[in-house]
């Protein structure tokens, strides 16, 4: 799949392009209005991620044109702005759906991958680590074939571990992934569930899945 | 009194009350003295009338008192007693006097008492003819008989010694015997003043009410302009009449202009604040999580990155919610309502609460209807107010306390509580808990928690308000603080319909 992202600011819209391409997809960085209206009628490009405030054009004038024109690839929104009015007046100008800024990764990516329609194999829906088994479908988890009871929140935190398999996962960005973006709780709040999980997951069996790098976060290893 | 118009007219009152006060007392002293005279006049005609026919009965007849037969008269006489009187001829004469008559030889004993004089006490007697006594230079004035007569006024001609043997005569009345006398005056004074006030009471209201009218008017198109959305309507002024209440018209349009104005250029700097703050942490953020999530990164410089990331979403929040109060202000609420299951929220809430329990010791339950509890509401708004509370139930319970959730639905509206039972706040502190950069005394909070930035409980206030309800809180220093926020049914928020759920 094919993103345009549309963004003047060079460290967010590299974030975003590269991103992007870490998650499978092919993703064009532009940062001018104009050069985006050129780019995107072309009709090349699966799906936009479009600023609001861009130099040429308007992002609202620019979804406006293009949807004009007949485009009818999935449009995206940043904003900084969360006023109700101005998201009305984005749907209303023909967007998908809209970031408020700032925004953390895995949201764009999900809003993303649910405007995009990816094809299944690119979104394998069973994530696996040694013998543990998560089910994104039916929500299912098991271990070497034992069926496992989570919360909802365990299987928040376990889903989005798996998700970034061997890599270390800080503990504010489970946090930002598990509980609402605003959520503050003030204490870690991550470590009490980890505990949790490790006796449910871990607890029984030789080898560990779940490991503690300490200061930082934790991580699942195969 | 509290309106204008009833200060008005207490005044209108107060001021005819003098004034009726005012009149009365002058027209009674004029009343008074004009009746006094007229009865001066009167004894003075009599006293000279009396005079001349006492002197001309003299020349003629060559005698006018005589020497009566000896008597014992009064208890005071010891042996009979000769007195002078007048000739019984003359006295018939002097019967016909209207008022009280005395005539005194000219020692100053009493010569003759008319019928009606003698009527009067001895006391009053005596000092009648003390007054008369020969040599006294006064020929009228007020005799004070309190307790008898009242006043009575005297007038006395003194006569010549010409051998007749009449030394004064005084003609007296009593004031109280003067037509239209001052007192008859002053009740009808006391009778009539009542209805005049009442009557120019009524007329005052009216009068007031009358004149109050175009400020009444005013008062109500204010209301309406004043409701927040409304503050590009002006104030209806008419042009020519440069009178009090036009000129206060145009005083205070003027004034909504400028508030116009203001409101203006307040909406433009939130929407470029959002735009001036947000963009700036948009780019933290990025740099942050791309380093954060890149294989290549040291681990030793996870940890710091974690936690800048940490004071990045802070700092959001922060802005976020400055931002949000700042358009509540305006009465521009972003609310983007939908119909949600509030008990799943609260279902929700309640895991994230039994966490934090968990990790301080604290003990927490839910008491929640069994079935789905809709409700029109913004849902990631709710999660932020019940994520609030609990947080903050937590943080001033310590450890061995409860954290109570409740959820219940009563038809009309739905409650949700959060009880605890931690340090509660004091009294004095109570009605300033949702004040924003309000915070209680930092040492009441369990130790190693951060201090937020004391708009969590502004924020949740906003939301319940929003969403057309309200939030009470109930708290007893060392006993506990229970939260309840009520939402009603069927409120629809000024939020236009068809606008998108937030992205959560």
């Amino acid at each position: 799949m094919k993103i345009l992202v549309v963004e003047d600011d060079k460290t967010v819209g590299q974030y975003v392009q590269r991103g992007m391409e870490e998650h499978g997809f092919h993703a064009d960085l532009v940062g001018d209005g104009l050069e985006a209206l050129r780019l995107a009628s072309g009709g090349l490009y699966d799906l936009l991620v479009l600023d609001v405030r861009i130099p040429g054009m308007s992002g609202l004038e620019l979804v406006r044109t293009l949807r004009d024109r007949g485009l009818t690839s999935p449009i995206l929104m940043l904003t900084a702005q969360d006023s109700v009015e101005f998201k009305v007046q984005a749907l209303r100008a023909g967007a998908d759906d809209y970031v408020t800024k700032p925004f953390a990764f895995e949201e764009l990516l999900a809003r993303v991958e649910a405007l995009g329609r990816r094809p299944k194999e690119l979104a394998p829906p069973v994530l696996q680590a040694g013998d543990l088994v998560l089910d994104t479908g039916t929500r299912e988890v098991r271990r070497g074939g034992e069926a496992i009871d989570l919360t909802p929140k365990e299987y928040a935190v376990l889903e989005y571990l798996l998700r970034h398999k061997g890599r270390v996962m800080s503990r504010t960005l489970i946090t930002e992934y598990a509980w609402d973006f605003h959520f503050d709780p003030g204490t870690n709040i991550v470590d009490v569930v980890i505990n949790r999980l490790r006796k449910k997951v871990d607890a029984g069996h030789d080898r560990r899945l779940i490991h503690t790098v300490r200061g930082v976060g934790y991580v699942i290893r195969d | 009194m509290a309106t204008i118009r009833g200060r008005l007219t207490l005044g209108f009152a107060v001021t005819l009350a003098a004034t009726v006060a005012a009149l009365a007392g002058a027209l009674y002293l004029e009343r008074r003295g004009s009746a006094l005279r007229e009865l001066d006049r009167r004894l003075a005609l009599e006293a000279d009338l009396a005079v001349q026919f006492l002197g001309q009965s003299y020349i003629l007849l060559g005698r006018v008192v005589r020497r009566s037969v000896p008597a014992i008269e009064s208890a005071r006489d010891t042996v009979p007693v000769e007195r002078l009187q007048l000739e019984p001829a003359v006295a018939a004469y002097l019967e016909g006097v209207r008022d009280f008559l005395l005539v005194a030889d000219t020692a100053g004993r009493e010569l003759y008492l008319t019928e009606t004089t003698r009527t009067l006490s001895y006391p009053v007697i005596e000092r009648l003819l003390a007054l008369a006594a020969p040599g006294l230079g006064a020929t009228e004035g007020t005799l004070d008989a309190s307790g008898d007569q009242g006043p009575i006024r005297w007038h006395v001609r003194r006569l010549p010694r010409d051998g007749s043997g009449i030394g004064a005569v005084l003609a007296a009345a009593p004031t109280s015997d003067v037509p239209f006398g001052p007192a008859e005056l002053l009740r009808s004074i006391a009778l009539v003043s009542p209805i005049v006030l009442l009557g120019s009471l009524a007329l005052g209201y009216w009068q007031a009410g009358r004149g109050l009218r175009p400020l009444q008017q005013m008062t109500e198109e204010l209301e309406a302009i004043t409701d927040g959305r409304s503050l590009h309507r002006r104030l209806a002024v008419a042009g020519q009449a440069r009178d009090e209440v036009s000129r206060l018209g145009a005083t205070v349009n003027g004034m909504l202009a400028r508030l116009e104005q203001s409101f203006a250029s307040l909406r433009r700097f939130t929407a470029d604040a959002s735009h001036e703050l947000k963009t700036p942490l948009m780019v933290f953020r990025a740099g942050v999580e791309r380093a954060l999530t890149h294989p290549g990164t040291p681990p030793e410089s996870l940890e710091a990155l974690d936690e800048t990331l940490d004071q990045i979403n802070q700092m959001s929040e922060l802005v976020d919610a400055l931002l949000t109060l700042a358009r509540a202000d305006e009465g521009r609420a972003p609310l983007a309502v939908e119909p949600h299951d509030v008990a799943a929220l609260v279902t929700e809430a309640a895991e994230t609460a039994e966490i934090l329990g968990a990790e301080a010791g604290i003990t927490v339950s839910v008491e929640r209807p069994t079935g789905p509890v809709v409700l029109e509401v913004d849902a990631s708004r709710i999660r932020q107010l019940l994520l609030n509370l609990i947080t903050n139930a937590v943080k001033y319970t310590p450890a061995g306390g409860q954290v109570r959730l409740g959820l219940e639905d009563r038809g009309w509206q739905v409650a949700i509580t959060v009880a605890d039972t931690g340090v509660g706040v004091a009294a004095g502190d109570l009605p300033h808990i949702f004040d924003r950069f309000w915070r209680a005394d930092v040492a009441r909070s369990r130790t190693g928690d951060r201090a937020g930035a004391g708009l969590g409980l502004a924020i949740t206030k906003w939301i319940a308000e929003a969403h057309g309800g309200t939030i009470a809180v109930q708290s007893r220093p060392n006993r506990g603080t229970t939260f309840t926020v009520v939402l009603p049914r069927g409120h629809a928020p000024a939020v236009a319909p068809g606008s998108e759920p937030r992205p959560a």
